[in-house]
């Protein structure tokens, strides 16, 4: 049984009411970032753009379902606003605009722009002297993109300590370019890395737990091995329903997958 | 404003300046300009970072740290941040509504010498595409101080686009406004509008186009947007026959903007000198390049007697 059960059926509600969405993505991430807000991140969503408060930036974008659902849980969203997920005048897309969604630190669609944002982040409050943390999410074929490894020579190299990574290794890479040794690529890049099981709450806190946080030092990387899909067997691996949209008898499966 | 100063060097001096009166302003560079910054880096600690050559993270890490309130600048070659690192500009800056600012050297054709990857003439047309961008084209030290103070602070993403070469011409403090053009000359029957050192051209044509029967007035373009519409709109009225030199494109530069901001002007004659649609392939100075595309002032004789007669 995997956990936050009722976030990945309200997850697959949303898609299914709005016609459009990724739900294996979320399921993927939905674990990590639930215990992030839940029981880590420094934030108040009664002021979303409070100073003091600590940043998470969804770097891979699609899986933003995983977030709403979440920051909706924590209090910044409506339940009104995740039913007019994907609808004219609604604040929920497909990917996050933090122009419009409170809790949503940036705008993220097109991968590997997420990461240097984030540490443009640390670096700006490391300046401002500043003791807020920065967690950003990552995807394992986002790692494809030549700007996350530009991103992982620059944190590294400017030290920020104050920067957190989580890398969802769900396999979508390795279906495509299978030397895939991520862990030892981070390595190479001069992070502290760990490998974790991304559906496991205990490796999840404990890796939280592990991270070092100062102003300047080496960054963390935490990768976390996770299934697409995770929950329902269904939606797990990598094949059709990676955009697909469930039938009412679908969803019904789904939800019945989720009790 | 330090007087004989070059383009670079005053951005150098700008930096210093502004950043010891503002402790948000922070310097990102590509690895050019690394030694003439060095008085910034002493005088504003732990707010100069050279990244090394990898301008599209770059600019998206300076969006993060406008995220925190910073005002960063991003000082390289024009292609590298505008060409390549464009859709981080717009998704980045633009798309957040962040505020940013690029400070270029390699305007147009400037490193002559060194071929296409590193010329850019078509920066204003990208950059207009980016909903609040403001693009300046500071063609004097002067400018370039007084621009960048009005515009560090954004709103949203600003450009300064530096020529290797300034103009010569000594404007007065008060002339130089963000977004106002400015009238060098008057004239009657033709509105030359120059950016860039195209200036000293435009104003070195005016004898021989007298002679031949046009008294040109002479517009002065710093900004290209957002874009003097009123001053142009006011010279073209009058004038009905407008010339716009600049270096950049024929499609999608200033040109493109001053049609637009004159199109229901009754009668109005137009034309445009700037770089064909074509890659400037050959090697040469920059004085060579600008000649053969008719940066002259023979060139702008010639264009105004093909297009106007005379």
């Amino acid at each position: 049984m995997a956990m936050n059960n009722d976030l990945r059926a309200t997850i697959a509600r949303m898609v299914h009411r709005a016609g459009d969405g990724h739900i294996p993505s979320a399921y993927s991430i939905v674990d990590m970032v639930a215990i992030l807000y839940r029981d880590y991140l420094r934030v108040d969503p009664r002021r979303p753009q409070w100073a003091e408060r600590d940043y998470f930036v969804l770097s891979k974008g699609h899986g933003c379902l995983a977030l709403y659902v979440v920051l909706a849980h924590a209090g910044f969203l409506r339940p009104s606003d995740l039913e007019r997920f994907c609808t004219a005048g609604g604040i929920l897309g497909e990917h996050p605009d933090c122009t419009k969604v409170p809790g949503v630190e940036a705008s993220t669609g097109s991968l590997g722009h997420g990461l240097p944002f984030a540490a443009g982040i640390a670096l700006g409050l490391r300046i401002a002297q500043r003791s807020n943390r920065v967690f950003v999410l990552v995807g394992d074929g986002e790692c494809h993109e030549g700007a996350i490894w530009e991103s992982a020579n620059l944190v590294a190299n400017l030290e920020l300590g104050n920067l957190c990574l989580l890398v969802d290794w769900n396999g979508s890479a390795a279906q495509l370019l299978p030397r895939d040794d991520l862990p030892a690529k981070w390595r190479a890049f001069g992070w502290r890395t760990c490998v974790i099981d991304g559906h496991d709450e205990g490796q999840i806190r404990d890796a939280l737990d592990s991270v070092p946080f100062a102003a300047t030092g080496t960054p963390t990387a935490i990768i976390a091995r996770t299934v697409k899909g995770k929950g329902v067997a269904m939606l797990e691996g990598h094949g059709t329903w990676h955009h697909r949209i469930p039938t009412d008898a679908e969803l019904a499966a789904i939800l019945e997958a989720l009790q | 404003m330090s007087p004989g100063r070059s383009m670079r060097e005053q951005f150098a001096d700008t930096m210093v300046a502004v950043g010891q009166s503002d402790p948000r302003l922070t310097v990102l560079i590509s690895d050019i300009s690394h030694f003439i910054l060095q008085p910034f880096a002493r005088a504003c600690p732990g707010r100069f970072y050279n990244l090394g050559i990898c301008e599209g993270a770059i600019v998206s890490l300076a969006a993060g740290m406008a995220k925190t309130g910073m005002f960063p600048v991003i000082h390289t070659i024009a292609p590298f941040i505008i060409e390549r690192a464009f859709e981080q500009l717009k998704l980045d800056f633009c798309y957040q509504q962040l505020c940013g600012n690029l400070v270029t050297v390699g305007s147009a054709f400037d490193y002559a010498n060194l071929g296409c990857s590193h010329h850019c003439y078509d920066d204003f047309a990208l950059l207009k595409c980016l909903p609040g961008t403001r693009i300046t084209y500071p063609a004097s030290a002067l400018e370039f101080d007084l621009l960048f103070r009005q515009g560090y602070r954004g709103p949203g993403l600003t450009h300064y686009r530096l020529p290797a070469v300034a103009h010569q011409i000594a404007f007065l403090p008060s002339d130089i406004q963000l977004g106002r053009g400015i009238k060098v000359v008057e004239g009657d029957n033709l509105t030359i509008v120059a950016t860039g050192p195209q200036l000293d051209n435009a104003l070195a044509a005016r004898d021989e186009l007298g002679a031949i029967g046009w008294h040109p007035e002479i517009i002065y373009i710093h900004t290209i947007a957002p874009l003097d519409f009123d001053l142009l709109r006011a010279s073209a009225g009058r004038t009905r026959r407008v010339l716009v030199v600049e270096e950049h494109l024929e499609r999608g530069g200033l040109g493109d903007e001053v049609l637009r901001a004159t199109r229901d002007i009754a009668g109005l004659r137009f034309a445009s000198l700037a770089i064909p649609n074509r890659f400037s392939t050959d090697y040469g100075s920059y004085a060579q390049h600008c000649e053969r595309w008719g940066f002259s002032r023979e060139g702008i004789v010639a264009k105004v007697k093909a297009e106007f007669g005379g």
